[in-house]
């Protein structure tokens, strides 16, 4: 932890090691480590005073993990907003690389411990599978939902603006996110989701009946995986019949077919797409820019590397599963803050 | 190497320094590792800025240790310090295997700033290459200096206490029991730091920490070996190498142990203040809930590590400050 923080007072929050602010947020979180605790961390983390105020009753912690004097004037910065009040770290002078990181993981952890603890959220409960359906129905009662209700789930990650629609954050294995529940209701006034997820790379999940919310926070969780560079937002109903083999995959131990991709270098990676998308290996040849015979080459060395003809029917499919797969085993793409 | 035996949960704030600290920090250490540990410690700080900031002067001197050999030892002091004081002798812990005397230099410098001691730190030499009994010898040689020395150190010398942490812990206990038996330097306390004393790895807490949290059940293994070589866990291993062995702890300084409650040492230190009373020796004993060995100087800011700190300080200014 000392080499931790001494190497973080300086750091490029870019750095991976910034990564290691968001996991150690993480852990404490799932550990039930409660306000004070949250403090602590932040304040070893920054190196300076971090305080919180939640319903006008302020706590402050000093790096030491000791109470600080009190200290009215005490300058806060990087100070984000908490429910029912805000956090901060207390400097004076420049701000360092990573206080507005650590002050927005921070918040973002009292904002889930007040979550778990406060009754009348809900819609942690609402998708919690683990939770008993009676449960869920009680929840859903406080948020007026009528379990029979169409409503989906989106899944986004923590740093969006947090939306009007009812949201809480929840710890997934791909790290914290936020849950917001999006009803038919709102729906057909606003086809478009962009009001509801601000632009911002979000999975948006299956409908369905209220009471099986969990059903449509995990192909959430799944359509949020496949957002990219070109699909901010994915939409899990547009998977069909490939949600399925989604949920089925565990990116831990990927079958032969996606490891086959994964080992694939850009360049090929590339052709491979052009070879499977395109009418004929002319035309992919022409937008790789290459010459025919070439691809033609590149085509039968493809055929022998994944152990099929990517432009067989079958072969696309296979391609099509794989590539999905793939993307859904790649790092969380909206987590890292 | 997994736990599939039920151990103390970790406490919460410590679970996740573990978090973010697995990887550069692995819960089994094998021989292997030993070069590769001694070149980077896991807390390195520089010491001459801790100094510093404490308001605290450092002075190397070199000393005979075991067999006469030449080997450093540091004393620590503030700089007003003037006339006579209380005196540690601090013996760093690192499994017997890594670190040097300044490991560990947070747990000792309140208690020169606070009681204005005076402490010497002792850079014992290591094992594989310097197997049993360079180790305690050594410290031992260090003891013995610190009190001929005491005088022109100004320390007290009904004031000085023994103090060290894990391995650190082991030999201060070792010291201890060898200026018993050779009526050496007279202590007023010793301070046992969730102190590594048995060689046989025969607890039941040795089998809950095997492959998490720090210095578990492999490491463990893996320091006495390179202490005892082949007499590890055999009848020819003596009381002050591994001073869990002692059968007759009588006339021993009082002693203050702590510990975590999900580390290895947790059930050799608490059978170690259980014969201290048993003998008759006072002992005031910590088992800090889902503490994981070290965990003070790796989390210092935790709510337990605080707990733990306050109630140890606590012992030595009831000690030193009298």
């Amino acid at each position: 932890m000392q080499e931790l923080v001494g190497r973080l007072t300086a750091l490029d929050p870019e750095a991976s090691e910034t990564l290691k602010v968001v996991s150690y947020f993480d852990a404490l979180v799932a550990a039930g480590v409660g306000l004070d605790g949250l403090l602590r961390a932040a304040a070893t983390l920054a190196g300076a005073v971090a305080g919180a105020e939640r319903d006008g009753r302020i706590s402050r912690r000093d790096p030491g993990g000791g109470r600080p004097a009190e200290d009215a004037d005490a300058p806060r910065s990087a100070e984000r907003r908490v429910p029912h009040g805000s956090a901060w770290i207390e400097r004076a002078g420049a701000p360092h690389a990573n206080d507005a990181m650590i002050v927005e993981r921070l918040a973002l952890a009292i904002e889930l411990i007040e979550a778990r603890r406060s009754p009348e959220s809900g819609l942690d409960v609402v998708i919690d599978a683990s939770r008993p359906v009676g449960e869920r129905d009680t929840a859903l009662a406080r948020l007026r939902i009528d379990p029979a209700a169409r409503i989906r789930i989106v899944a986004m990650g923590v740093d969006a603006p947090v939306p009007e629609a009812p949201s809480t954050v929840v710890p997934t294995p791909y790290g914290i996110l936020r849950a917001v529940l999006d009803t038919a209701e709102r729906a057909s006034h606003a086809a478009a989701p962009a009001d509801l997820t601000g632009g911002v790379r979000a999975g948006l999940g299956t409908w369905v009946r209220a009471d099986r919310a969990p059903e449509s926070w995990d192909a959430a969780l799944v359509a949020l995986r496949l957002t990219g560079p070109e699909a901010a937002v994915v939409d899990a109903a547009d998977l069909g019949v490939l949600l399925l083999l989604a949920r089925s995959h565990d990116p831990a131990s990927p079958p032969e077919d996606v490891r086959a991709l994964a080992r694939l270098d850009p360049r090929s990676a590339e052709a491979l797409r052009a070879l499977v998308e395109a009418d004929s290996i002319r035309s992919a040849a022409t937008e790789l820019g290459m010459h025919h015979s070439t691809l033609q080459a590149r085509h039968e060395a493809l055929t022998r590397e994944l152990g099929y003809d990517p432009r067989t029917a079958t072969g696309r499919a296979r391609y099509v599963a794989a590539a999905l797969l793939l993307r859904l085993g790649a790092p969380p793409p909206a987590s890292a803050g | 190497m997994s736990d599939t035996i039920a151990r103390p949960p970790f406490d919460p704030e410590l679970e996740a320094v573990l978090a973010v600290l697995g990887d550069q920090l692995p819960p089994s250490i094998t021989p292997e590792m030993i070069p590769l540990l001694r070149q980077a410690s896991p807390v390195a700080v520089d010491v001459d800025d801790v100094l510093a900031e404490a308001g605290v002067t450092r002075r190397d001197v070199t000393i005979p240790g075991h067999e006469g050999a030449d080997i450093p030892v540091t004393v620590l002091a503030r700089a007003d310090h003037t006339g006579r004081g209380p005196g540690i002798f601090h013996t760093h812990g690192g499994g017997m295997i890594i670190g040097d005397r300044f490991v560990g230099l947070g747990q000792i410098l309140p208690w020169i700033v606070e009681h204005d001691a005076v402490a010497v730190t002792v850079e014992y030499r290591l094992a594989p290459e310097f197997p049993d009994p360079y180790p305690v010898e050594d410290c031992y040689a260090g003891l013995v200096w610190t009190a001929e020395h005491a005088d022109e150190l100004g320390i007290d010398p009904e004031r000085l206490v023994i103090a060290g942490a894990s391995a650190g812990g082991g030999l201060a206990a070792g010291t201890a029991l060898l200026a018993r038996d050779r009526r050496g330097p007279r202590l007023a306390g010793q301070v046992l730091i969730y102190p590594m004393l048995d060689d046989r790895d025969l607890t039941v807490s040795t089998t809950q920490i095997d492959g998490v949290g720090v210095w578990d059940r492999v490491s463990n293994v893996t320091g006495w070996s390179a202490l005892l070589g082949d007499r590890r866990a055999t009848d020819d291993v003596s009381i002050y190498a591994a001073p869990a062995r002692a059968t007759d702890l009588s006339g021993l300084p009082p002693a203050f142990i702590d510990c975590g409650s999900a580390e290895v040492f947790r059930d050799e230190d608490v059978a170690y203040a259980t014969a201290l009373w048993h003998a008759g020796v006072q002992a005031e004993l910590h088992v800090w809930p889902g503490g994981f060995h070290g965990f003070d100087l790796m989390a210092p800011h935790t709510a337990i590590a605080q707990a733990m700190t306050a109630a140890r300080n606590a012992w030595v200014a009831r000690v030193l400050g009298a």
